[in-house]
C-alpha cells in the first residue's frame, strides 16, 4: 500500500509538471516615447583615438535629437581583417583597414556594401581609392586616405634629383661608396616584387572566380625582366631585406635609399636628418631600354560590419568620418594622405614629400586585387632572384614554377 | 611482462564488458520498481527510502529532457550536414539596419551538437549507474543489509570517498575545457573549412578522408604531400639533434663547474640560470635583430675580416657580402640548434648537476684504485647513471621538442623566406616544424581543416615515438644499475 502510495505521488508530479498550462501574462505596451540610444564600437589604429573622439563629437553634434553610445577600441588597419573574421558576428560596427584586405572580407560576407550616400562618396574621392575600395561593381567601404603606397625615400647628401630617376644609377653610386640601397622583395616580398614585373607590361590579376590568379610573368618578357633584377642585385649594392631592417639600417648609414611606405616616415626622417626626400619609384633597365618600376597602390578604408544593430547609423558615421574636413583633420594631426579630390588639392597636402612622391607614383600604380595564392611564390621567387639566383636555375623554368604556384587555386 | 598484447588488450577492455553484462543483470533480476527505474530514474532509490538521491535522479531526468528539446535536438539534427541554410540578408530602410534570415552557423552546429553528443553520452552513463544501484539496493534490502541514509552516504564522500569528492571538479574542468575543444578540432580536420567557406556567411560540411589525401599527395597546384615529408623529416631531425646537444652540453657543462680545480663555481651557476631567467621569448627576439643580414653581428663579422675568410671557404655563398645566418637554409638550421643550446642548456645544467652529486663517491674511487682515467670514468660511470636517471626525461624531452614552436617560430617567422618554390605553395619552409606550419596554415591562410590534420598527425608521431621509446627503454630498465 505504501509503495502504491509513493508510486502514485510521483506519477502525480511527474504529470503535473507537464500538465501545468503556460498562462498568458499581459504584454506591458512599449514606451514610444523613450527612443533607445543607438550603440556603435568603433575599431581605429592606436595613433588615430584622438582624432577620431574629435570627429565622433562633431557626429553627435549633428544629430541633436539621437543619444549615441559610441565606444572606440583599439585595432591595427594591418591586421583588421584577421580579427574580424575570426568571429563576423562580434566584430565593431565601424572599423579602418588598408584595402589589400577587401576583397577578403567581400568574400566572407563581413563587410556591409554602402548603401548611405553612396553617390557622393563616388563623386568626392579619388578614381583610385573608389576604384579601392569597389568590388564587382559594388562601392563597399568608405575610403579614408590614399597614402598607404609606396615609393621612394632616399638621403639628398648622397644622391642628387636626377641621380635617383634610375634604380641602375643609385646602385652604381651607392656600390662604389659601399652603401646599399634596399627593397623589401625577398622576405614577404611580394607586394613591392609586383611592380618589375608590370612596369615591364605584365599582367598579374586575379581571375572572376576570386579564387585564383592569372599571370603570365612566364614569357619571354618575363625572362628580361628577371634578369634586369639579377643585374641589379649583381652589383652588390641592391639589397631585398625587411623594410625594419632597412630603417635599423638607414639609422646606421649603411643604406642611402629605400622603398618604403608613409608609415616609416617618422624613423626615416630621423635617420637622413636634412637628407630626407622622397621621389616616385625609379626605372631600371630591361634588355637595355629603361622601364618605370609600378607598384601596388594602397588605400585606407572604412567599413561597416553587416551584422550590426545599427548598420544605417554606422553607416551614417562612417560617411562622416571619411568627409572633406575630417580627412584634412587627419593629414593634420597624423599625416595621412586625403582621398578626397579637394583636401587632397590643399597646398599643405600637395607639397608634404612623402604625398607629393606618391601622387607621381599613382600614375603607375593598381589597385591591388590578389588571390591569396599570389603571395608566398612571389616571395621565394624575390628571395631566389635577390639572392643572385644561387643555383642557376635556368630562369624560364624558376618563372614556370613561380607562376605555377601564383595562379593555383587558394588553398 | 611476457603476456601476448592480445590478452593485454582483453584485459582492458574486460571493465567495460562488465559494466554492460552488470547492466542487463540488473533490468533482468530487478522486481518492478527496478524496471519502472528505467522510465522514471530515481523511482527504485525513492522506495527502498533513499529519497534525497531519488528525487535528484529524477530532476536530473527532467533537466536532461528539457535540455534536448529545447537546445540539443536543433543541432543534433544539422549535425550530419553541418547547416544547410545559407545566410542571406536586406537593408530595410524603416528599420534603418539588416534584417537576416535564420541562418545555420555551420561551427556552431558543429560545437553545440558535439557538446550536446557529450551530455547524451554523460546522460547515458548516470542512467545506466542508477540502475544498477537500484538494483543493488533490492539485493542488499533482500539480503537484509542495512541500505546507508543520505546523511552517511554525505559523511562517506567527505570521509572514506573523499577521493572522488575532490576528482569531481578536476575532471569535469579537464571535460569541459579540454575533451570537448579536443573533439570538436579533431572533428574539423573532416571537413571542408578554410577561407572559402567560413560562417557565418558561407557554410561548410563534412568530406569524410578527403584532407587526408590531399595531404598525402603532390601535384602542379597543391603540393602538401611533398612539403609534409620535407617538414617531418626535418621536425624529427631538428627534436633529437636539439635534445641531444642540450643534454650533452648540460652535461659537460655541469661536469666542468663541479670539478675539483674550478674556482667560483656559484658564480658560473648563477650566471647560466640568470640566462634562464630572462623570457625564451625577449631572448629569442632580441637575438634574431642581432644576427640580422644587416645587424650587428654581421657588422663586426664583415669589420674582423670573418665573412670574407668564410667566402674563402665556401661556406658563405659568393652572391653575398654578409653571413645569412638566419636566411640561409643550411645556416638557419644550425643558427637555430646553436641558439636553442644557449636557450636550453642552463635547466640540463641544473638537472646534471643534481644527478652527478648523487653519483656515489666511492664508485669513483674504486675506478681510480683500479687505474682508470678520466675519460674511462665518465664512460663507465658517469654516462650509464645519467642515463639511467634521465632517460624518461630524454624520451619526454624529443617529445616536446617535436613541438618546440617558441625557437623556430619567433627566430624564422619575419626573417627567413623559402627558396624552394614546392614548398612555398603549400606555404611552409624548411626551417618549420610541423607546429608552427600548421600555425601559419591557421593565423595567415585560415586553412583550418588542413591545419587540423597535421595536428592529428603530429600526435600520432608523438604517440609512437613515446609508445616506442618507453617499450624499448623500460626492457633495459630492469638491468638496474651497469657495474
Amino acid at each position: 500500500m505504501k509503495k502504491l502510495s509513493v508510486l502514485l505521488i510521483v506519477m502525480c508530479l511527474v504529470s503535473s509538471i507537464f500538465a501545468g498550462g503556460s498562462s498568458e501574462t499581459p504584454v506591458a505596451p512599449a514606451d514610444a516615447a523613450a527612443k533607445a540610444p543607438i550603440d556603435l564600437k568603433v575599431w581605429v589604429g592606436e595613433l588615430y583615438v584622438d582624432a577620431t573622439a574629435k570627429m565622433i563629437e562633431s557626429f553627435k553634434a549633428q544629430y541633436p535629437e539621437e543619444t549615441f553610445n559610441i565606444t572606440i577600441g583599439i585595432e591595427s588597419e594591418s591586421t583588421c581583417k584577421d580579427t574580424i573574421l575570426t568571429d563576423p558576428e562580434a566584430a565593431a560596427d565601424v572599423f579602418t583597414f588598408a584595402d589589400d584586405q577587401l576583397l577578403d572580407l567581400v568574400n566572407a560576407g563581413a563587410i556591409q556594401e554602402v548603401l548611405v550616400n553612396a553617390d557622393g562618396v563616388k563623386s568626392a574621392n579619388g578614381e583610385g581609392a573608389v576604384a579601392a575600395a569597389t568590388v564587382n561593381g559594388k562601392l563597399y567601404a568608405y575610403p579614408m586616405s590614399a597614402s598607404n603606397g609606396y615609393f621612394l625615400y632616399y638621403d639628398a647628401r648622397f644622391f642628387s634629383e636626377d641621380d635617383v630617376k634610375s634604380f641602375n644609377t643609385m646602385v652604381e653610386k651607392a656600390a662604389s661608396a659601399g652603401k646599399k640601397v634596399g627593397m623589401q622583395f625577398g622576405v614577404d616580398g611580394g607586394w613591392y616584387l609586383y611592380g618589375f614585373f608590370k612596369g615591364a607590361g605584365l599582367e598579374m590579376v586575379i581571375n572572376e572566380d576570386g579564387t585564383s590568379n592569372s599571370c603570365n610573368w612566364n614569357s619571354a618578357r618575363g625572362v628580361e625582366v628577371a634578369q634586369g633584377i639579377l643585374d641589379l642585385v649583381a652589383s652588390g649594392a641592391f639589397v631585398a631585406d625587411s623594410t625594419s631592417n632597412l630603417v635599423s639600417a638607414a639609422a646606421d648609414g649603411n643604406v642611402v635609399a629605400l622603398v618604403d611606405g608613409t608609415w616609416d616616415s617618422n624613423p626615416i626622417m630621423d635617420a637622413f636628418k636634412e637628407g630626407y626626400a622622397c621621389a616616385k619609384l625609379p626605372t631600371f633597365k630591361v634588355a637595355g631600354e629603361d622601364v618605370q618600376t609600378a607598384s601596388f597602390a594602397g588605400y585606407k578604408l572604412i567599413g561597416v560590419n553587416p551584422h550590426s544593430k545599427n548598420v544605417g547609423w554606422a553607416m551614417r558615421l562612417a560617411d562622416w568620418l571619411t568627409n572633406e574636413e575630417n580627412q584634412v583633420l587627419r593629414f593634420q594631426t597624423n599625416g595621412d594622405g586625403p582621398s578626397n579630390v579637394n583636401a587632397a588639392a590643399d597646398d599643405a597636402v600637395r607639397t608634404n614629400p612623402a604625398i607629393a612622391a606618391l601622387a607621381t607614383q599613382s600614375q603607375y600604380a593598381t589597385v591591388q586585387r590578389v588571390a591569396g595564392g599570389y603571395w608566398t611564390p612571389a616571395a621565394t621567387l624575390g628571395t631566389i632572384l635577390s639572392q643572385g639566383n644561387p643555383e642557376k636555375t635556368d630562369l624560364l623554368k624558376l618563372l614556370d614554377t613561380a607562376v605555377a604556384g601564383i595562379t593555383a587555386p587558394s588553398l | 611482462m611476457a603476456e601476448s598484447l592480445g590478452t593485454r588488450v582483453k584485459k582492458a577492455v574486460a571493465p567495460i564488458g562488465g559494466f554492460f553484462t552488470s547492466f542487463a543483470l540488473a533490468v533482468k533480476k530487478g522486481d518492478i520498481f527496478v524496471k519502472l527505474s528505467l522510465l522514471i530514474m530515481g523511482l527504485g532509490h525513492i522506495v527502498r527510502k533513499r529519497v534525497v538521491s531519488g528525487i535528484a535522479l529524477f530532476l536530473t531526468e527532467i533537466g536532461f529532457f528539457l535540455f534536448l528539446g529545447k537546445f540539443a535536438l536543433k543541432y543534433l539534427g544539422k549535425l550530419p550536414t553541418l547547416g544547410t541554410v545559407q545566410a542571406e540578408l536586406y537593408f530595410d530602410p524603416i528599420l534603418f539596419t539588416n534584417v537576416w534570415n535564420d541562418y545555420d552557423h555551420s561551427f556552431k552546429i558543429l560545437l553545440y551538437g558535439i557538446i550536446s553528443v557529450v551530455i547524451i553520452l554523460l546522460f547515458i552513463y548516470i542512467w545506466i549507474t542508477s540502475v544498477k544501484l537500484a538494483y543493488k539496493l533490492q539485493v542488499d534490502k533482500e539480503k537484509g543489509e542495512e541500505i546507508p541514509t543520505f546523511r552517511r552516504s554525505i559523511r562517506d564522500a567527505l570521509d572514506t570517498k573523499y577521493y572522488r569528492t575532490l576528482l569531481f571538479l578536476p575532471i569535469l574542468g579537464i571535460v569541459v575545457f579540454t575533451v570537448i575543444p579536443l573533439i570538436v578540432m579533431i572533428a574539423v580536420a573532416f571537413t571542408n573549412y578554410d577561407q572559402q567557406h567560413m560562417p557565418p556567411t558561407a557554410l561548410f560540411t563534412w568530406v569524410g578522408f578527403s584532407n587526408f589525401k590531399q595531404i598525402f599527395t603532390t601535384s602542379i597546384t597543391s603540393t602538401f604531400g611533398y612539403t609534409f615529408g620535407k617538414i617531418l623529416a626535418w621536425t624529427l631531425t631538428w627534436a633529437v639533434l636539439a635534445t641531444f646537444t642540450n643534454y650533452i652540453g648540460g652535461i659537460l657543462l655541469a661536469l666542468l663547474i663541479n670539478n675539483r680545480y674550478t674556482r667560483a663555481k656559484k658564480f658560473w651557476r648563477t650566471c647560466f640560470v640568470v640566462a634562464m631567467a630572462v623570457p625564451q621569448f625577449v631572448t629569442l627576439l632580441l637575438v634574431r635583430n642581432f644576427f640580422a643580414d644587416q645587424g650587428i653581428v654581421n657588422t663586426i663579422c664583415s669589420n674582423l675580416g670573418i665573412t670574407s675568410l668564410l667566402k674563402s671557404i665556401g661556406l658563405v655563398p659568393e652572391y653575398l657580402n654578409y653571413i645569412p645566418f638566419l636566411t640561409h637554409k643550411v645556416w638557419a638550421k644550425v643558427m637555430i640548434i646553436v641558439i636553442n643550446i644557449w636557450v636550453g642548456v642552463p635547466y640540463l645544467l641544473l638537472i646534471a648537476t643534481g644527478v652527478l652529486m648523487n653519483i656515489p663517491q666511492d664508485l669513483y674511487e674504486a675506478a681510480t684504485i683500479d687505474g682508470a682515467n678520466n675519460v674511462q670514468k665518465f664512460k663507465a660511470i658517469t654516462m650509464p647513471y645519467m642515463l639511467f636517471v634521465t632517460g624518461p626525461y630524454l624520451i619526454n624531452s624529443v617529445v616536446q621538442n617535436i613541438n618546440n614552436f617558441n625557437v623556430i617560430y619567433l627566430l624564422t617567422q619575419d626573417v627567413y623566406e623559402t627558396t624552394d618554390q614546392l614548398m612555398a605553395i603549400s606555404h611552409g619552409r624548411e626551417t618549420d616544424l610541423l607546429v608552427t606550419w600548421l600555425f601559419r596554415l591557421t593565423n595567415e591562410y585560415y586553412n583550418y581543416k588542413m591545419a587540423s590534420v597535421i595536428g592529428i598527425l603530429v600526435f600520432v608521431v608523438c604517440t609512437v615515438i613515446t609508445l616506442v621509446a618507453f617499450n624499448v627503454f623500460l626492457k633495459k630498465n630492469k638491468e638496474g644499475e651497469m657495474q
